[in-house]
């Protein structure tokens, strides 16, 4: 610590001595910044997005006209249907005939109330009811004869060849190091342009920052685990962050460090977790119930701050219970390909998801109602495949009608203001926040002022609502794009991974968590420059705040889990062969 | 699994608003950045309000303006801040076309790429294409009459070398005037005035266009019946051809020549002559005439064309107009910021052709008959002077023109001078541009 402040003194010592070096230092390193941001994003980003996942195999199906059909899920629908996942172009099969799931080194068939029937061995089984099957069973599907065939190890090793071709995870090593100068570079700018208003502790934040990275590369390459560019781009925008508050809050830098750890924690705890997909869906009633809980307990305990009662405060230490039930919210909505041809696990998750926005709306967390309310709509659209049926004429507009009632006031003051923020009327009133953000975050042009020279930061709430528009002032346009991009890839990449999914609760978990990530970044920058009206939520990663940040890693972790590329994920567990061997 | 890669193209969809948002901010951030980063909220660039970075200054590198963070400091000669007051703009943004109010975003030093960043936060000095001696000259002239304005411009480059107006507040010392007195109002940009005879310049043009001319002629008994009503002019002129009636500025006559070009062709004209729509000052857009040209009112269309009834005209439009008949018909955008580096100009922007080339030169030709017959050659000694007054009738009594240019390699400016009151076009103002020019090819 001693050493720590005496390098923040000599660098404040230099910065006195040699002022004109000092600000030639900002003029270059503006450069510098820009231009890692630009290798370590796009080396990533592109690692992440070149490449579709060649699926595993994890048996064949040989059908009587003489055709095989591998199967590549965990979970695989039979039918006539063109979107089946083994589809049988015969008219005695129905569309959505049969599922046909894997569990441990089960099979399991399930009879989906086809108009033929499922017989296996002779036996015909009761629609809806799963049975157990192996290998070499003869299955009749409406009077087509199927034989389920193992794969053998022969095949398998041939099939992990072929998987092993795919472009391989960018090796972490030098975007780490990019990482780490830009790292090392954003401190010393801090203290040029903060002096000794930079404490020691903020220092260490970075520093820790940056040992914790590399500790984490280092034991899980040993670990046998490659892909590391959801993780880098995670890592530099906590980088981002830190500067972010320590511009902003000094003091409060330490405390963002440490919501990154238990993030961090969070996020390696779920992904070892959610490698079983049994484990993980009997944990869901408990999840549930500890949602409901915490909720109960905000609505009770809630402190208002800007304007809504989503903190609770514990301890001395605040955070907001409904982001964290954000993580339950995706585990919930998630479920196996069994499942989703199930209503009541639909129901549940509907009335769960009525339960939170209830909440919010009591809360008057607005922009959080609205993020819950778009991700219910995505995850039961992903899963029923049916918009106008259940979704949106049942509990949509109910809720919708119920919010809109609770926000009134709220809503009509901030859509008066949108699109009209630099008008006489609004600009210094419900237009203040946005004008200055557009303000300051064009002075900050291309490359920005500087970490630490920003003055945007002086307004309420800019390091959180208005981070994109800090960014922009002291980091510049280029690498407040930048950010915004890391959360479109995320998206790609989630939908990219679907064809090689195991279970359709990773695929749908992935898909629900980018969801979150893609709307609140909508919410949190087109609210602060009026694309939106400003509705007050966190940019994943960025924004100031611990919970905010803890969650974003966690939420990760459902990316990881669908992260299908070889022997790429911490999440995904290696195929038992392989540890035989 | 299938069905949900189908499925999951609403997640695409999500990300693709994100992106498309994206793609609209930067489109936005690219085309308002300058004006974003300069607005008065921005403390980066901005001490209470007050804009606190750069300076002003004028062709010739005369500092009138430095924003300080203890405000903006004006040069320290009373007469040269007023006479600049218009050009360089107020502290409390009252003359919007200023240039501390106009060009904030030069002011700052702003660019795409470096933001409002300096490492030596100093700001630009921007430099006015205006001459401030020449201004000074110009004030001083004006300064006899309530209203006036003066502006000059090099007809081949477009920069406007002089422009001042009167009344004029001194904005080192505004504390106590009221925000909408008329010495905030710029004439030469804001105003739109009854032209009076100058506009025959313009029905002279179309006239040329349309019409055979040659053996023009009209018998001036000096009232003019015509409608029931008088087209009086100043003198009975007699017998007179078309060089006469201009020099004569007969009413009579162009009353005549109007109908005969007709409202059609009149109207056709003022737009294709830039006068009903604002002209572009480097972003700032002048008020737009307006004139009202009746196909079934033959009298009123006989006012029109003469520069009277409904007429307004910008003094700014007038003066590229009479720019374009100097430069062979060819209109040159006028301009306030001096262009310095790499992408300086030599010629200026160019507006199109307003008129024909031989309608230029034959209008220069009559034109320069009537500095010879009219205003007396005399008066400009040493000055190729080519002009034409106007008196116009407003409803308190009468205001003063005279427009016109030189005919001067080195020193080719056009000008347009106004005066609230006065005595005849030329009287009033041409010693007003006389001393004006003198300045003006003096110092430059």
């Amino acid at each position: 610590m001693e050493k720590i402040d005496s390098f923040v003194a000599w660098v404040v010592a230099l910065t006195e001595q040699y002022p004109v070096i000092a600000k030639y230092m900002t003029t270059v390193s503006r450069w510098v910044f820009v231009v890692l941001a630009v290798y370590i994003l796009v080396r990533t980003i592109a690692s992440l997005l070149s490449t579709r996942p060649t699926p595993e195999v994890w048996g064949y199906l040989y059908v009587e006209n003489g055709v095989s059909e591998p199967i590549t899920h965990w979970e695989n629908l039979i039918g006539r249907s063109r979107s089946a996942d083994i589809n049988i172009p015969l008219n005695t099969i129905s569309k959505n005939h049969c599922l046909l799931a894997r569990r441990g080194d089960e099979w399991l068939l399930k009879d989906l109330g086809s108009t033929n029937g499922t017989a296996v061995n002779g036996v015909r089984l009761v629609p809806d009811k799963r049975y157990i099957i192996s290998p070499g069973d003869e299955i009749n599907l409406g009077g087509v004869k199927c034989i389920l065939a193992s794969i053998s190890i022969e095949e398998s090793r041939n099939n992990e060849e072929l998987r092993r071709l795919d472009k391989e995870p960018i090796s972490p090593w030098k975007p780490m190091l990019a990482i780490t100068l830009f790292q090392f570079l954003t401190v010393i700018q801090l203290i040029i342009s903060m002096g000794t208003k930079v404490p020691g502790m903020a220092v260490l934040s970075f520093l820790l920052l940056c040992v914790l990275m590399w500790v984490y590369v280092f034991v899980f390459r040993r670990l046998r685990r490659k892909g590391y560019e959801l993780e880098m781009i995670a890592f530099f925008m906590s980088t981002i962050s830190l500067a972010i508050t320590t511009s902003s809050a000094p003091t409060t830098t330490f405390k963002q460090f440490m919501a990154i750890v238990i993030g961090m924690a969070l996020f390696i705890f779920m992904c070892i977790y959610l490698r079983d997909l049994d484990r993980t869906k009997r944990i869901r009633p408990i999840l549930l119930i500890l949602s409901v809980l915490l909720l109960v307990f905000n609505l009770i305990f809630g402190t208002i701050k800007y304007g809504a009662a989503n903190w609770v405060y514990i301890g001395g230490i605040s955070f907001q219970p409904s982001e964290l039930v954000k993580l339950a919210f995706i585990c919930i909505g998630a479920g196996t390909l069994e499942e989703l041809f199930e209503r009541r696990n639909l129901y549940t998750y509907a009335a769960f998801s009525l339960f939170c926005l209830g909440c919010l709306a009591v809360m008057g967390d607005f922009g959080t109602a609205l993020i819950f309310f778009v991700t219910f709509l995505v995850v039961s659209f992903l899963r029923s495949g049916d918009f106008s049926r259940f979704a949106l004429t049942s509990v949509g507009a109910g809720i919708l009608g119920l919010m809109i009632l609770r926000f009134k006031p709220y809503i009509a003051s901030r859509f008066g203001a949108w699109g009209h923020v630099w008008e006489e009327a609004y600009v210094n009133d419900a237009g203040y926040q946005q004008t200055r953000t557009m303000s300051f975050g064009a002075g900050g042009g291309l490359l920005g002022i500087g970490a630490g020279n920003g003055d945007l930061k002086y307004l309420n709430a800019a390091d959180t609502d208005l981070v994109f528009g800090m960014v922009m002032e002291e980091w510049g346009y280029v690498i407040a794009v930048l950010l915004v991009l890391c959360i479109v890839t995320f998206s790609l990449f989630a939908v990219n991974s679907i064809v090689a999914g195991r279970s359709s609760f990773y695929t749908i978990a992935a898909c629900g968590a980018v969801t979150m990530f893609t709307f609140q970044t909508m919410l949190n920058v087109f609210g602060s420059v009026d694309l939106f009206p400003l509705t007050g939520v966190t940019f994943p990663f960025v924004s100031a705040g611990g919970t905010s940040m803890m969650v974003s890693w966690a939420m990760l972790a459902y990316l990881k889990a669908a992260d299908m590329r070889k022997d790429a994920s911490l999440a995904i567990a290696g195929r038992r062969f392989e540890l035989e061997e | 699994m299938r069905r949900l890669e189908r499925r999951a193209i609403m997640c695409l969809m999500l990300a693709a608003v994100l992106f498309l948002g994206i793609v609209v901010f930067s489109w936005r951030f690219v085309t308002r950045g300058g004006k974003w980063a300069s607005f008065y909220g921005n403390t980066q660039v901005y001490t209470d309000g007050v804009i606190s970075r750069g300076s002003v200054c004028d062709r010739n590198g005369i500092l009138l303006a430095s924003c300080t963070e203890d405000g903006i400091v004006y040069v320290d000669d009373t007469t040269l801040r007023k006479a600049t007051a218009h050009a360089v703009g107020d502290p409390g943004g009252n003359i919007p076309y200023g240039a501390v109010n106009y060009f904030k975003d030069e002011l700052i030093g702003y660019d795409l790429l470096n933001g409002t960043y300096d490492a030596s936060r100093d700001g630009k000095s921007i430099q006015l294409t205006i001459d401030a001696e020449a201004n000074r000259t110009a004030y001083n002239y004006l300064s006899y009459y309530d209203a006036g304005l003066i502006g000059v411009f090099n007809y081949k480059t477009g920069e406007i070398v002089c422009m001042v107006s009167t009344p004029a507040v001194d904005p080192a010392y505004y504390d106590d005037v009221d925000p909408d007195s008329a010495v905030y109002y710029n004439n030469f940009i804001q105003a739109t005035l009854t032209p009076g005879s100058t506009f025959k310049l313009v029905t002279a043009a179309a006239a040329i266009e349309t019409l055979d001319m040659e053996d023009y002629s009209f018998d001036c008994d000096g009232y003019n019946e015509y409608g029931g009503d008088a087209f009086r002019c100043v003198a009975y002129h007699g017998e007179e051809d078309f060089y006469d009636a201009l020099a004569n500025s007969c009413n009579g006559a162009f009353g005549e020549i109007t109908r005969t070009v007709g409202a059609g062709t009149m109207k056709k004209y003022v737009n294709q002559f830039g006068l009903t729509s604002p002209v572009d000052i480097d972003g700032i857009q002048t008020a737009k005439g307006s004139f009202s040209f009746p196909g079934d009112d033959d009298v009123a269309l006989s006012w029109a064309g003469i520069g009277q009834g409904e007429d307004l005209v910008n003094p700014c439009a007038m003066m590229v107009y009479v720019g374009a008949i100097a430069n062979d018909g060819e209109a040159v955008a006028p301009r306030l910021l001096k262009r310095t580096g790499i992408f300086r100009r030599r010629s200026g922007k160019s507006l199109g052709h307003y008129l024909d080339a031989g309608t230029a030169a034959e209008l220069r030709k009559m034109m320069k008959n009537n500095v010879e017959s009219s205003y007396g050659a005399g008066n400009f000694p040493e000055l190729d002077i080519y002009a034409k007054s106007g008196t116009a009738e407003v409803g308190y009594g009468e205001t003063s023109w005279f427009v016109g240019f030189i005919d001067d390699e080195a020193h080719p400016y056009a000008f347009v001078c106004w005066v609230d009151g006065g005595y005849g076009g030329a009287a009033a103002c041409g010693p007003i541009v006389r001393a004006t020019l003198y300045t003006l090819i003096e110092n430059n």
